[in-house]
């Protein structure tokens, strides 16, 4: 599963890519959603997947019961997902904005900072 | 109180925010704040310096958790300095923007969104723990997401626009690599990092991972081939923020790939070193390059931050304690330097309008006070002795010369001649050449001139003045700097004091 | 103004006899120990002679530029940058410390940069003082590179301790490349062909700077390191062939191309550019009789060449006119200046009883001794011997004799102040060539002792009996009168030599840079070409070609993790995620992609829940309920998909991306192989409960362990809010809208 997991980590970073590369803007907003999702579950997998347990301390015991999920990496995760919805909230109204004020859709056609 | 000086220049900043927020609708207040906030961060960061200069690196166990399990804010002379810089440029800028910056962009927040910019780049510096760098870099990129785009003009819009893109890739990078790092670590605080990849059976691995942190941090330092975004945006938003950025962000990335390629990434120095100092080499070029094909005053400058941010990492990349001694004097002295630079095109910007230096002209004969302000940081950034820039580069220089690296001496040597061209070009255009549209021997400045107004003009002269102490009296920094180094060479005593409650 | 230069004449006397005795004062001062940098102020026979000259000449030039520029509003600022380069000048002769000295040196450069573009308005002059800025600049960059190497091989800075370690220094293999780049640095300091050309163009400068900086001191500058390096650097073979042969070069070129000029600056710049060659080969020669030469010439030249700038300078302040064809029989008109300029262009051609009599024997003598060199030597001193009495008749004499152009009405002799100063100067000159024990002792010698390292006899005179010497110097001033009788043929016949100099120089130097703005502009448009897509491009190809390298080159073999088989669900989950990104890739509507960045939200989110992450699920399913919202929201505003990338670029992207999202799974799966130390998430598990009182870990981390990064967090949420409220409200204004 370790090994399927990677491969569909390097699949949406692919698409990630892919998609910041494409002219409109729109899928440039998308593209890095994807971009998102592929960190935080590099993140997650990173260290290795443990099945079902949850990093839970059972009623009367002092540590959780190996074996379980490790936590960390689901801590920094969940910081990663609420970071990057507010990133992508903010560049989505950037995106609309941009379009609103230079009515391009067409990324190359934002080029008048450097000409 | 004292024990708890290393997470000040964090909380003042974010205090500061909060209650401007809490006045939304007082300008004044906010301003106040702006002022007393950025003041208080400044002195703050002024006590800590002194503090680890005379007691040594200070840490702070974040909630009481001894490091590894908790995050450890720590404060070793590097650290200090750059905190110490941030509060020069909070303070100074702060000042600035009361009319530097129009009221429109004030009532939207702009004081919150300074004061979280510093918070951000304040804890990039002290923070011990590489995640927890991350969510720092993440407060900072957002704060100035916002400040690049406020005010909607369509430049802005667009400049924004690359630069969000841009740094939201290097964010998607660094977090990859803090993930794979933890995976194959299992540890994210830096001096445990440092400690356990010592050991460590692949180093081959690491220096693999190595790349993906020299590439975000590239980017957000603006090397070659990385730096794109900072030229397209730099000059779109107002001045004040433009200096700002120029100062601080950009810095913040050198900082971070001189702690990690220091502290964690040493496994494979003559491979990552190297291709540092390539990397630098061709950063100065290109930098210099781009900018002598520029005739925008803030275009300019821009390109200029690049090619200045070559000599910062040419002292990681020589990889000698005398080295990184000019590196982190280079650092100080280029924060310095940009921001006033920023700022004076300001003041230009505001008297007439445009920065366009085929428009400019004539301030020479009108305006010999701002000449001469302008001046002293143009030929320090052009390393001209005996100001500032000239002590960061003859070290450099020196250094690169023990470890016969003569190419990148070359190199560093010639683009420092081009940067005397192109401040020289910024001088003639601007200053020495009459004013277009005014006839020769005409004496009278059009009408249009607005005043300069003094909460201006001091940050620049309080700039211009910390250029001409660094320059004369480089001694002093010069050692601060040096000890700095001495620091990150070794990085034992780093490591000591964050796992210094363990025992 | 005069006053301080005057002072520090009046102070520099009181060291003379110490001096002149061969001592050597020092004083020094610390300034960066750090870096070796420190302010040591030396004082010896070579230096008391730069600094009296600099400090007596500069007393005159002040007196001078008081009355010159007495109209003009910014004599403050020309006065503050010619005190400044003065004391420059004089840190660069009188500093130890080869730090220093550069300070000083390039001091010397920006000062010269605001003089030269004094006028700052035309723009010849801003181009001239730029054009000697990048030159003198790139060799003193260069230069700066050769001290700081001849202070590694030496093992100091200070070059009163260099100079007992000559013989090391000399033998070492970073010899010539030191040597090379000082000379760099000496050479275009001191306008030695092929470099030579910022000088002429310098004269953009007002007169009395061109005649203080440009002709008396501050070009001598490189003439004045060569002699201080004599006793380190010289010597040798390398030395010998490099001085001699730019230096003579030099002088032979100036000469030529001077002798053809008819703006009094312009002829008066190239003699100068002549006369720069000349010490810089006597110093090359290096024998006892050519250094002896070097010092009487160097007296010399400041003492003519300063008197016949200032008379030019007056010439053009009283008549307007700045050609040598535009005026004649002022003497009537202008006395005074009549008088300097004569003696002044008496001692340049070398007619005794002038000092530059005895200079001009002292350096046919020494061409005379120079072995298999001397035919070529004496031809070429002699050959300029001529030319510069022609060039000396041309602009001291010439001008004051014959008769008046009718247009140029009424001529007055110029206020005292300004023709003082010249007619101090060719006295000097006069006096030291009739009584030349006056400085022989006191200043030359010592200054000789200084180059060579011991002290020899001289014997200064205008008689030294009948020698062959003395046969050249009435031949050469034959020759000189008949140049300047023949002065129209011989521009004609000049001309095309002057235009082969200029292609090869000053042309050049147009070229670099018109080359070097091209190759500016052509990289930064390849480079920072404004298509948001190249950026990337660019950062992803090097990521991954970065990244593959250090893999493949040093990372260890590593297995595939097949430890953690995968059950039907999940295979079937992972299959919904690829199928949906690829989908995604695909999508030709907007909602659609919605769709799919929804499902492979939700499909995360699953993968979280299957491998123990409940709260992560929970966190997922919200926050991607909230994106495909927004996105919902948003993009109904925004324009459709739209394919605008050709083929071609498809392609290219998807290998891009490709490659790189196989790098990433490759990184994981190297990842998940390789675990160096447990992690410290167990550390945390044990102290979650017992410590911190929470019985869910992951919650304990987020609000304890690391409850800063949730501060963190939680501040980038509330500025993205804040920053998506301004973005929308705050509209830019009309004005701004351009």
């Amino acid at each position: 599963m370790n090994l399927l997991l990677a491969i569909v980590i390097g699949a949406l970073y692919s698409a990630g890519f892919y998609l910041i590369l494409r002219r409109s803007i729109v899928k440039l907003i998308i593209g890095l959603s994807f971009l998102s999702h592929a960190s935080n579950l590099l993140v997650f997998a990173a260290g290795g997947l443990t099945r079902g347990r949850a990093p839970l301390v059972p009623p009367g015991s002092l540590a959780p019961v190996p074996p379980y999920a490790d936590p960390l990496p689901q801590a920094l995760v969940l910081t990663a997902i609420v970071i990057s919805f507010g990133v992508t909230a903010f560049a989505l109204a950037l995106v609309n904005r941009t379009y609103q004020t230079t009515g391009q859709e067409d990324i190359d056609e934002l080029r008048r900072t450097e000409c | 109180m004292l024990s708890l000086l290393p997470v000040l220049p964090i909380v003042i900043p974010l205090l500061s925010g909060a209650i401007s927020l809490l006045f939304w609708r007082s300008l004044w207040i906010q301003r106040w704040i702006g002022v007393g906030g950025t003041g208080l961060l400044l002195l703050s960061t002024l006590r800590l310096l002194s503090e680890v200069e005379r007691t040594g690196i200070l840490s702070v166990q974040i909630g009481g958790w001894a490091a590894p399990v908790g995050i450890t804010i720590v404060a070793d002379l590097f650290s200090a300095i750059m905190a110490v810089l941030a509060g020069i440029i909070g303070f100074c800028v702060a000042v600035y923007s009361w009319y530097g910056v129009d009221e429109r962009r004030q009532s939207y927040g702009y004081f919150v969104f300074l004061h979280v910019l510093l918070m951000g780049v304040c804890g990039s510096f002290l923070t011990g723990d590489i995640f927890n760098m991350y969510v720092w870099f993440e407060v900072m990129l957002m704060a100035s997401f916002v400040l690049v785009a406020l005010g909607g003009t369509p430049m802005q819009m667009e400049g924004a626009f690359k630069y969000v893109t841009l740094n939201l890739v290097s964010s998607a990078l660094f977090l990859a690599g803090i993930g794979i790092l933890y995976g194959v670590v299992g540890t994210l605080n830096m001096a445990d990092l440092s400690v356990k990849l010592a050991q460590t059976a692949d180093p081959g691995l690491v220096t693999t991972l190595s790349m993906f942190f020299l590439i975000a941090f590239g980017i957000k330092a603006a090397m070659f081939p990385l730096f794109f975004w900072l030229p397209s945006s730099y000059h779109t938003p107002p001045p004040a923020v433009s200096a700002v950025f120029a100062g601080l962000l950009t810095k913040v990335g050198v900082y971070a790939l001189i702690r990690v390629f220091t502290l964690i990434f040493v496994q494979d120095v003559v491979y990552t070193h190297n291709l540092i100092l390539i990397m630098s080499g061709l950063t100065m070029l290109c930098g210099v390059l781009g900018a002598a094909a520029q005739f925008e005053f803030r275009r300019v400058l821009s390109f200029h931050i690049v090619s200045q941010i070559g000599y910062m990492t040419m002292g990681l990349g020589l990889n000698s304690r005398l080295s990184l001694t000019a590196s982190v004097f280079y650092i100080t002295h280029h924060i310095i330097v940009k921001t006033n630079l920023f700022l004076v095109s300001g003041v230009i910007q505001k008297m007439r309008g445009t920065g366009d230096l085929k428009k400019l002209g004539g301030l020479y004969k009108t305006h010999p006070s701002l000449s001469v302000l302008f001046l002293i940081p143009a030929m320090s950034l052009a390393g001209l002795p005996p100001l500032s820039g000239f002590f960061a580069k003859l070290g450099l220089v020196i250094a690169g010369l023990r470890l016969e690296q003569y190419c990148i001496v070359a190199t560093a040597l010639f683009v420092s001649l081009l940067t005397l061209f192109s401040m020289t070009k910024l001088w003639a255009e601007a200053f020495w050449k009459p004013r277009p549209d005014v006839a020769e021997g005409e004496d009278e400045p059009r009408s249009d001139d607005e005043p300069m107004c003094l909460t201006m003009i001091l940050p620049i002269l309080v700039l211009a003045l910390i250029t001409l102490t660094i320059g004369i009296g480089a001694e002093t920094f010069f050692n601060l700097a040096d000890r700095a180094a001495g620091q990150l060479m070794d990085p034992t005593e780093y490591i000591e004091a964050v796992m210094r409650t363990r025992s | 103004m005069a006053l301080m230069p005057i002072s520090i004449v009046l102070l520099l006397s009181n060291f003379l006899s110490s001096t002149a005795s061969g001592q050597m004062l020092q004083l020094s001062i610390p300034w960066v120990p750090s870096l070796e940098i420190e302010i040591s102020l030396v004082m010896d026979g070579l230096s008391m002679l730069f600094a009296l000259l600099i400090s007596g000449i500069g007393a005159l030039i002040a007196i001078y530029a008081g009355g010159y520029l007495a109209d003009h509003p910014q004599l403050n600022r020309f006065n503050l940058y010619l005190l400044s380069f003065m004391l420059a000048m004089l840190g660069v002769v009188l500093t130890d410390n080869l730090i220093t000295l550069f300070i000083f040196w390039e001091l010397t450069s920006i000062t010269s940069y605001f003089l030269i573009g004094f006028d700052h308005e035309k723009e010849e002059a801003r181009k001239a003082a730029l054009q000697a800025l990048l030159v003198t600049g790139l060799g003193g960059l260069a230069m700066l590179a050769g001290l700081l190497i001849l202070g590694e091989i030496g093992g100091t800075l200070e070059i009163s301790e260099l100079v007992a370690n000559g013989v090391l220094i000399r033998r070492s293999p970073l010899y010539v490349p030191a040597l090379l780049l000082i000379l760099a640095g000496a050479f275009t300091k001191s306008a030695q062909f092929p470099f030579h050309f910022w000088l002429p163009n310098a004269m953009a400068a007002p007169t009395p700077a061109s005649a203080y900086l440009h002709a008396a001191t501050m070009v001598k500058a490189g003439v004045y390191l060569l002699a201080r390096m004599n006793p380190i650097l010289g010597g040798t073979t390398w030395w010998f062939a490099l001085l001699s042969l730019f230096g003579g070069t030099t002088m032979l070129v100036g000469a030529l191309v001077g002798i053809r000029q008819t703006v009094f600056k312009r002829i008066l710049a190239f003699s100068t550019v002549s006369g720069l060659g000349t010490l810089v080969m006597l110093i090359g020669l290096g024998t006892d009789q050519a250094v002896q030469a070097a010092m009487l010439f160097l007296v010399a030249h400041a003492l003519y060449k300063g008197a016949l700038f200032l008379v030019a300078g007056i010439v053009d302040h009283q008549t307007g006119k700045k050609d040598i064809l535009q005026v004649g029989g002022l003497a009537g008109a202008l006395p005074m200046t009549a008088m300097a300029a004569g003696l002044a262009a008496l001692s340049m051609g070398g007619i005794p009883p002038l000092f530059g009599f005895i200079a001009k024997e002292a350096l046919y003598e020494s061409a005379l001794h120079m072995g298999y060199f001397a035919i070529p030597a004496v031809v070429a001193v002699v050959t300029t011997g001529i030319l510069y009495l022609g060039m000396g008749l041309l602009v001291g004499v010439g001008p004051f004799l014959g008769a008046r152009p009718s247009e140029l009405g009424r001529v007055r002799e110029a206020h005292w102040s300004m023709w003082m100063p010249p007619l101090v100067l060719a006295g000097t000159s006069l006096l030291f060539g009739v009584r030349s024990g006056l400085i022989e002792h006191t200043l030359l010698s010592p200054a000789m002792k200084s180059i060579v390292g011991y002290r020899f006899p001289t014997h200064l005179g205008l008689w030294h009996g009948f020698s062959f010497a003395l046969v050249l110097s009435l031949f050469s001033m034959a020759m000189g009168v008949y140049v300047y009788l023949r002065i129209e043929d011989i521009r004609r016949a000049f001309r095309p030599f002057d235009e082969i100099v200029h292609e090869f120089t000053g042309a050049n130097y147009d070229r670099c840079m018109t080359n070097l703005m091209a190759f500016a502009r052509w990289q930064t448009d390849l480079l920072q070409s404004g298509y948001l897509k190249n950026y990337l491009l660019i950062i992803f190809a090097s990521t991954i070609s970065l990244t593959t390298y250090t893999l493949v080159s040093r990372a260890g073999s590593f297995s595939l993790p097949f430890d953690l088989p995968p059950v039907l669900h999940e295979v079937i989950l992972v299959a919904v995620i690829l199928a949906a990104t690829v989908s995604a890739v695909f999508q030709k509507s907007r909602l659609g992609a919605i769709a799919t960045l929804g499902i492979v939200g939700y499909g995360v989110a699953l993968i979280f829940a299957t491998f123990g992450a409940p709260d992560l699920a929970m966190t997922q399913l919200l926050i991607e309920t909230l994106t495909v919202i927004l996105f919902v929201l948003v993009l109904y505003s925004l324009p459709g998909f739209t394919r605008l990338s050709s083929k071609g670029h498809r392609f290219r992207d998807a290998v891009i991306s490709i490659m790189f999202g196989a790098l990433m799974t490759t990184l994981v799966i190297a990842a998940l192989d390789v675990q160096f130390s447990p992690s410290i998430s167990a550390e945390m598990a044990r102290k979650s409960y017992p410590e911190a009182h929470g019985r869910n870990v992951v919650n304990v981390i987020l609000v304890d362990f690391r409850g800063i990064d949730t501060m963190g967090e939680i501040t980038v949420l509330s500025l993205a809010a804040l920053g998506v409220f301004a973005l929308m409200k705050l509209r830019p204004e009309k004005e701004e809208e351009v």
